[in-house]
């Protein structure tokens, strides 16, 4: 039985990991570089060990510094959280060697789903829809553009061991496919160390959705239904919602089979995510597989019911699934906003910087999975997701409305946040609507834009706690408590008493 | 007391008429506005003016610049004193580079692309900068001559800190 936990992991995800640890009576020990003293999951476990400089691949991605922590603190087992080691074969070979559970798939599973030229072909023999598109990489232009001829354009051309929309190419015009198919070699090659590239056929206006699956290691396999991620910005998510307001009960059911028959393809076990591309019609395509616990996870905790990050534990104890497909299903409606330290108005440059105030929101069907705290420096070393913001309602649009609620009780100020961003998100028709594919933003950039026709009087209002902090601040104020909150009572009961005692 | 308010490109006159506690009495442009006025939390303040309450958050870059945000709106927006506005005057034309190269936020130096004396063309990159996994290139608005070098590859640096020095 796993007793102690080591997360290779920081930020948020190395929190929410300890939270189930706590639940289940289980120890959690943080690793940390050297711009993560301070860090939140630091302070949060119960044993914490220094494993290098700042940058990422001088402490959380060196497989040996992790290993001697983890044998450091005692700990049977290791969980990777998301990025850095998470999908990691050689990470998960060396647990294993080492005599330390490794709580995430098999380093067969791992290798055959990241590459993704492997992971078609493994569809393809299951049975499960696929992209049409070449399952060798493309050896010469000549071929690429006789393929292209018959599948049709537009395609997109794709690094096998692609990822973050690096190394992808979208070709709409015949003359385009010699210099695409050359450019996206060169940036696969520089970006992965591999210039291997493949052809698949484009899916105009494309939704992206995901299941949900877990797998034990006795042969059981459940999905946990989809989440619909199509807000995306660069490839990155922004928005995810769940149940997806396109799915329909008869195709939910088809394309959970399919998740299921993919995780069972390659053995699977622990959690993992299949994910989708899906057209107007739902024609729906297996697109990759990742290998891990997704950021997103929590709106299918909440919409199902599960701790996913127990389920990992319990699946890593070798315990049985405590729940079959049938036992499970979707109740009302969760969505899940990321917040980044970025600045929207500014082409989303990264922010980092001290947090000077910090309020998170509460209330009915509200979830905060943060980091940061008042008076937190952000480094400028890692991802700029500062929290997750998950709602749940038992409807839709009370989800929206919960979600915009709480957007606006969120107050950080010292740096620039997406909220802004995520706020006005909510109030286009077409999210509203449900209807959005993954050009959403791209289609609404107007409607995304802050709006310009504020009102004088906000102007000035605005204009008046700018001066009003500007003078406060200049000091020559007299009064010390310039625009500060009256003193409670208190204090001049204090000092009167002690008067009156003598 | 002499001071304006510049949100966006429109400049107005501010002044603060009278105050009792957290009751202000102010005067912008040509519009008079009793608030009353209270810094809840740092950098948060509550305003209510006739009944109606704002929140505003700011964010201060220095002194006197600031990005306030109310619930759908975010403004820029500087104080002008006697001083800066004597600055702005000495520096009318826009679009042009100003002394120096620098970031708007903290990060680490990746690349320099230019040594001192060497000239460079409007749009040319001269440092790449990178924050939180994203690297941005930093480039001049006009042909220039770099003057001084003042950071080298791998440095850390703060937001606002002169890099690169302009002739």
């Amino acid at each position: 039985m796993i007793k102690k936990i080591l997360i290779a992991n920081r930020g948020e995800i190395a929190i929410r990991v300890m939270r189930s640890c706590r639940e289940m009576g289980i120890e959690s020990v943080a690793v940390y570089s050297e711009a993560d003293r301070t860090s939140l999951h630091v302070r949060y476990a119960d044993e914490a060990y220094y494993i290098g400089p700042s940058p990422s691949n001088e402490s959380y991605l060196v497989i040996d510094n992790i290993i001697e922590a983890a044998k450091k603190s005692g700990a049977d087992a290791i969980h990777p959280g998301y990025g850095f080691l998470s999908e990691n074969a050689e990470f998960s070979d060396r647990c294993d060697k080492e005599g330390i559970i490794f709580i995430g798939p098999s380093s067969y599973a791992i290798n055959t789903m990241g590459d993704k030229i492997t992971a078609r072909k493994k569809m393809l023999t299951a049975n499960v829809p696929v992209v049409p598109g070449t399952t060798e990489p493309i050896e010469d232009i000549d071929e690429a553009v006789a393929y292209i001829n018959e599948i049709g354009l537009p395609v997109m051309i794709k690094a096998t061991a692609g990822g973050g929309g690096k190394g992808m190419r979208l070709v709409t015009k015949e003359e385009d496919i010699v210099s695409s198919v050359t450019s996206a070699k060169s940036e696969a090659l520089a970006s992965f160390s591999n210039g291997d590239v493949y052809i698949e056929k484009y899916i105009n206006s494309p939704h992206h959705i995901e299941f949900q699956v877990v797998a034990d290691k006795h042969g059981n396999c459940v999905h946990l239904f989809e989440r619909e991620c199509s807000v995306q910005r660069r490839h990155q998510k922004v928005v995810e919602e769940t149940p997806s307001p396109i799915m329909t009960d008869e195709v939910r059911a088809e394309m959970g089979k399919h998740a299921v028959a993919a995780a069972k393809a390659v053995n699977y076990s622990g959690a993992g995510t299949i994910e989708f591309i899906v057209d107007d019609d739902l024609n729906y395509y297996f697109l990759e597989m990742n290998t891990r616990l997704q950021v997103e996870h929590p709106i299918t905790e909440r919409v199902v019911g599960v701790d996913l990050v127990k389920t990992q534990i319990n699946i890593a104890n070798g315990e049985p699934l405590e729940f079959k497909q049938e036992d499970l299903k979707q109740t009302g409606h969760a969505i899940e906003v990321r917040i980044y330290a970025e600045d929207p108005d500014n082409n989303f440059m990264p922010n980092p910087g001290t947090i000077e105030h910090l309020t998170e929101p509460l209330g009915l069907g509200v979830r905060h999975d943060g980091y940061v705290y008042t008076g937190y420096k952000i480094p400028i070393y890692y991802d700029p997701m500062i929290s997750k913001l998950i709602v749940w309602a038992s409807t839709r649009t009370e989800a929206i409305a919960r979600l915009k609620r709480a957007l606006y009780a969120y107050k950080i100020t010292g740096i620039k946040t997406s909220i802004p961003f995520l706020s006005r998100i909510l109030d286009v028709p077409d999210f509203v609507n449900g209807k959005y594919n993954t050009h959403f933003i791209q289609d609404n950039v107007e409607l995304l834009k802050p709006s310009e026709n504020s009102s004088q009087r906000v102007e000035d209002i605005a204009s008046i706690a700018v001066f009003a902090d500007y003078l406060a601040n200049l000091g020559k104020h007299k009064d010390q408590r310039f625009c500060k909150p009256q003193l409670g009572g208190w204090k001049t009961f204090g000092r009167k008493r002690n008067v009156t005692r003598l | 007391m002499g001071y304006e308010i510049k949100v966006g490109d429109q400049q107005s006159e501010i002044k603060l008429l009278s105050r009792d506690g957290n009751i202000m009495e102010l005067l912008v442009g040509d519009r008079e506005y009793k608030v009353d006025i209270v810094e809840v939390e740092k950098g948060i303040y509550s305003i209510l003016y006739n009944g109606i309450s704002y929140n505003i958050e700011l964010i201060s870059k220095d002194k006197k610049v600031y990005s306030a945000t109310t619930l759908y709106n975010s403004f820029d927006i500087e104080v002008l004193d006697a001083e800066s506005r004597y600055r702005n005057s000495r520096r009318k034309s826009e679009d042009e580079d100003s002394a120096f190269i620098s970031t708007p936020m903290p990060g680490k130096v990746v690349k320099v692309l230019v040594e001192e004396g060497d000239k460079v063309k409007g749009g040319d990159t001269v440092i790449v900068v990178s924050a939180m996994k994203m690297e941005s290139e930093y480039k001049v608005v006009k042909d220039r001559i770099i003057s001084k070098v003042l950071v080298k590859e791998g440095d850390n640096i703060e937001g606002d800190q002169p890099l690169i020095m302009l002739e």
